[in-house]
């Protein structure tokens, strides 16, 4: 879901940096309310954990893969936006040191693995609380609604940005981009995430008091 | 909780190379020569993007194999994120204390 450099017309990529940058604002005041000696090794171990679980490609049918996010879980925890922060900065170590999703589309991978991610998580969980799998749906629901957020920028460069007939930045169109990004979420990817929240959730739950 | 996290990334710790075993590339985030084959050329902006030179590459290090490589940037990354929190905790104090 890494979108590299390249893939995005300049005016997508100022666009997502216009919608992303008050959201870090925001998130950076909410992350240092709540940042002090007994939050942060919990926060700082979250997000390890989603900087190691999106290390584990899982193969799928048709030559590609994927993995998980883990973006739900700390939402789920720690609330929408301090997930979004911490999602953020491993997108963002991800890009510097790794060369995983480029510098120009951190805006766009922010906004949609991070930011829709944790949130659509987070309210979905809250939404379903009572119910026993409520972990797992708000996994699913948190990541496929950022495959879908992904799939929009990408499928819409070729509807807005074509030259001598030619496509000048990702070449594919949106039915495409949502078949092969919403549907390999849906069936698989999001599958994951939602078994992974539900697991290591109910994990940090059992006997041990919140925070 | 603390210490129940750290237990699960030390399980996906020793996992790490599971992470490894998949050949097949994300979806959209093929080489370049992919286009190339399926298309018969590569749209202008992705041959044209200056992607930056990264310290370690598709989490890779030169001269070490995948696994090392794989290992120790799962030690960088987390260690970053670390360093990141506690430089902005010291920032959190330092304004509160003023």
């Amino acid at each position: 879901m890494h979108i590299p450099d390249g893939y995005l017309s300049p005016q997508t990529v100022i666009a997502t940096y216009a919608l992303s940058i008050p959201l870090w604002v925001v998130g950076f005041k909410k992350l240092k309310a709540t940042l002090n000696e007994e939050t942060l090794p919990l926060i700082g171990a979250l997000s390890a954990l989603s900087f190691i679980v999106m290390m584990f490609n899982i193969p799928i049918p048709g030559g590609t893969s994927g993995h998980a996010v883990g973006a739900v879980l700390i939402a789920m925890l720690f609330g929408p936006w301090i997930g979004f922060i911490s999602v953020s900065l491993v997108l963002l170590i991800q890009a510097l040191v790794f060369g995983d999703g480029g510098i120009s589309t951190f805006g766009a991978n922010a906004f949609s693995m991070a930011f829709v991610g944790s949130f659509v998580g987070y309210y979905t969980f809250k939404a379903l609380q009572k119910y026993k799998f409520a972990p797992f749906i708000a996994g699913w629901s948190g990541v496929v609604a950022s495959s879908f957020f992904i799939a929009l920028l990408l499928g819409v460069q070729p509807m807005l940005f074509m030259e001598d007939g030619k496509p000048l930045y990702f070449p594919f169109d949106l039915q495409t981009t949502m078949v092969a990004l919403v549907g390999s979420h849906a069936l698989f990817f999001g599958i994951v995430e939602g078994i992974f929240t539900a697991v290591v959730y109910k994990f940090l739950q059992k006997r041990e008091a919140l925070v | 909780m603390k210490k129940r996290v750290f237990i699960v990334i030390g399980f996906l710790f020793v996992l790490l190379p599971l992470g490894l075993l998949s050949s097949s590339p994300a979806w959209g985030e093929w080489e370049n020569e992919y286009y190339k084959e399926l298309l018969g050329f590569i749209p202008k902006g992705i041959v044209e993007a200056n992607a930056l030179q990264t310290p370690m590459p598709d989490y890779t290090l030169e001269g070490l194999s995948s696994t090392t490589s794989y290992y120790l940037s799962a030690l960088v990354g987390m260690g970053l994120l670390f360093g990141i929190y506690f430089l902005l905790l010291k920032v959190v104090k330092h304004e509160k204390s003023h």
